[in-house]
């Protein structure tokens, strides 16, 4: 699997989204904010589980807005921390 | 359904401990998850243990110290009160059915089923300091403080412990994960991370194909 492909069985998972509605998640779509099921709890499940599945470590300090507002924000922030 | 509850047993001075099925045959003793995954999945746990028994496998599920029914509070607990409240609740099932039972360990479970058994099935099984991040967070969202995590109080010792400790790698030892998690396993099913959900829930597919595989891991 891509990282991509990892992140949204990663959002499927910890938010209980169909596999056809995560098949749809694309860089542009709205995370924080936009998609109900992503609550600030979900948020600290979706961490732990990036974390453990990726196998990098997220700081509190680098959780904020910006880095949840959309899958491709999600998404490049992972990348950076694995290096990619 | 054969419309005979569990048998409610005690072990380790006055722990808690329930018991499904028959003596005889395979015998699986369970170490639920940890912390709030425990509520998450114990609907699930339950209706899985009623349909093992049911075909015939002695299930045996100890509340650990500090958890679920047990009266101690959490805060008293240090790390090796769990591995010797494990240990306790296997020499109870031997005691009772004659048997060594296999492990049923899932998610933090899957730390304490070492040294003292050999033969483990674990799903999705997780490392302390994955349990202990998923507590500060849960803490930081709900504005609660994060000494005292979602209602958790832990000692400090058993925050040492945990933030150190990893399944161990050494026995005969069945990994499950589900089919979207593509860390190592020996085996996927396709289902939900109930563990995950905000409010206990039971889904059946998961269900089902969680009973198979310790169905035929079980009777082998």
């Amino acid at each position: 699997m891509t990282i991509d492909d990892q992140l949204r069985a990663i959002l499927r998972d910890v938010l209980g989204l169909s596999a056809d509605r995560a098949a749809t998640i694309d860089a542009g779509t709205p995370l924080f904010g936009a998609m109900p099921e992503l609550d600030s709890m979900a948020v600290a499940g979706l961490l732990t589980e990036i974390e453990d599945r990726l196998h990098i470590l997220i700081e509190d300090d680098e959780v904020g807005g910006e880095m949840l507002e959309t899958f491709g924000s999600l998404s490049a922030f992972v990348k950076g921390k694995r290096g990619e | 359904m054969n419309g005979r509850g569990p048998r409610v047993h005690t072990y380790a001075e006055g722990e808690f401990m329930l018991a499904y099925g028959p003596r005889n045959g395979p015998q699986i003793l369970v170490i639920q998850p940890l912390f709030e995954e425990l509520n998450r999945c114990r609907a699930m746990l339950a209706s899985a243990c009623r349909a093992l028994a049911e075909r015939g496998v002695g299930v045996w599920m100890p509340d650990l110290p500090g958890t679920g029914e047990s009266l101690r509070a959490l805060d008293t607990i240090v790390w090796k009160d769990w591995f010797d409240a494990v240990g306790a609740a296997g020499s109870v099932v031997r005691e009772e059915t004659g048997s060594e039972p296999g492990i049923l360990a899932i998610r933090g479970g899957a730390l304490l089923d070492r040294p003292l058994f050999w033969r483990s099935l674990r799903l999705s099984p997780t490392s302390g300091r994955s349990l202990l991040s998923d507590l500060r967070r849960s803490a930081l969202a709900s504005g609660s403080d994060p000494a005292h995590p979602a209602g958790y109080t832990l000692s400090a010792s058993l925050v040492e412990a945990l933030a150190g400790a990893e399944p161990a790698p050494e026995g005969d030892i069945l990994t499950i994960r589900l089919s979207t998690d593509d860390r190592p396993a020996d085996r996927r099913i396709d289902g939900q991370p109930l563990w995950r959900r905000p409010e206990p829930a039971i889904d059946i597919p998961t269900e089902q194909a969680l009973i198979s595989e310790i169905l035929s891991w079980a009777r082998p």
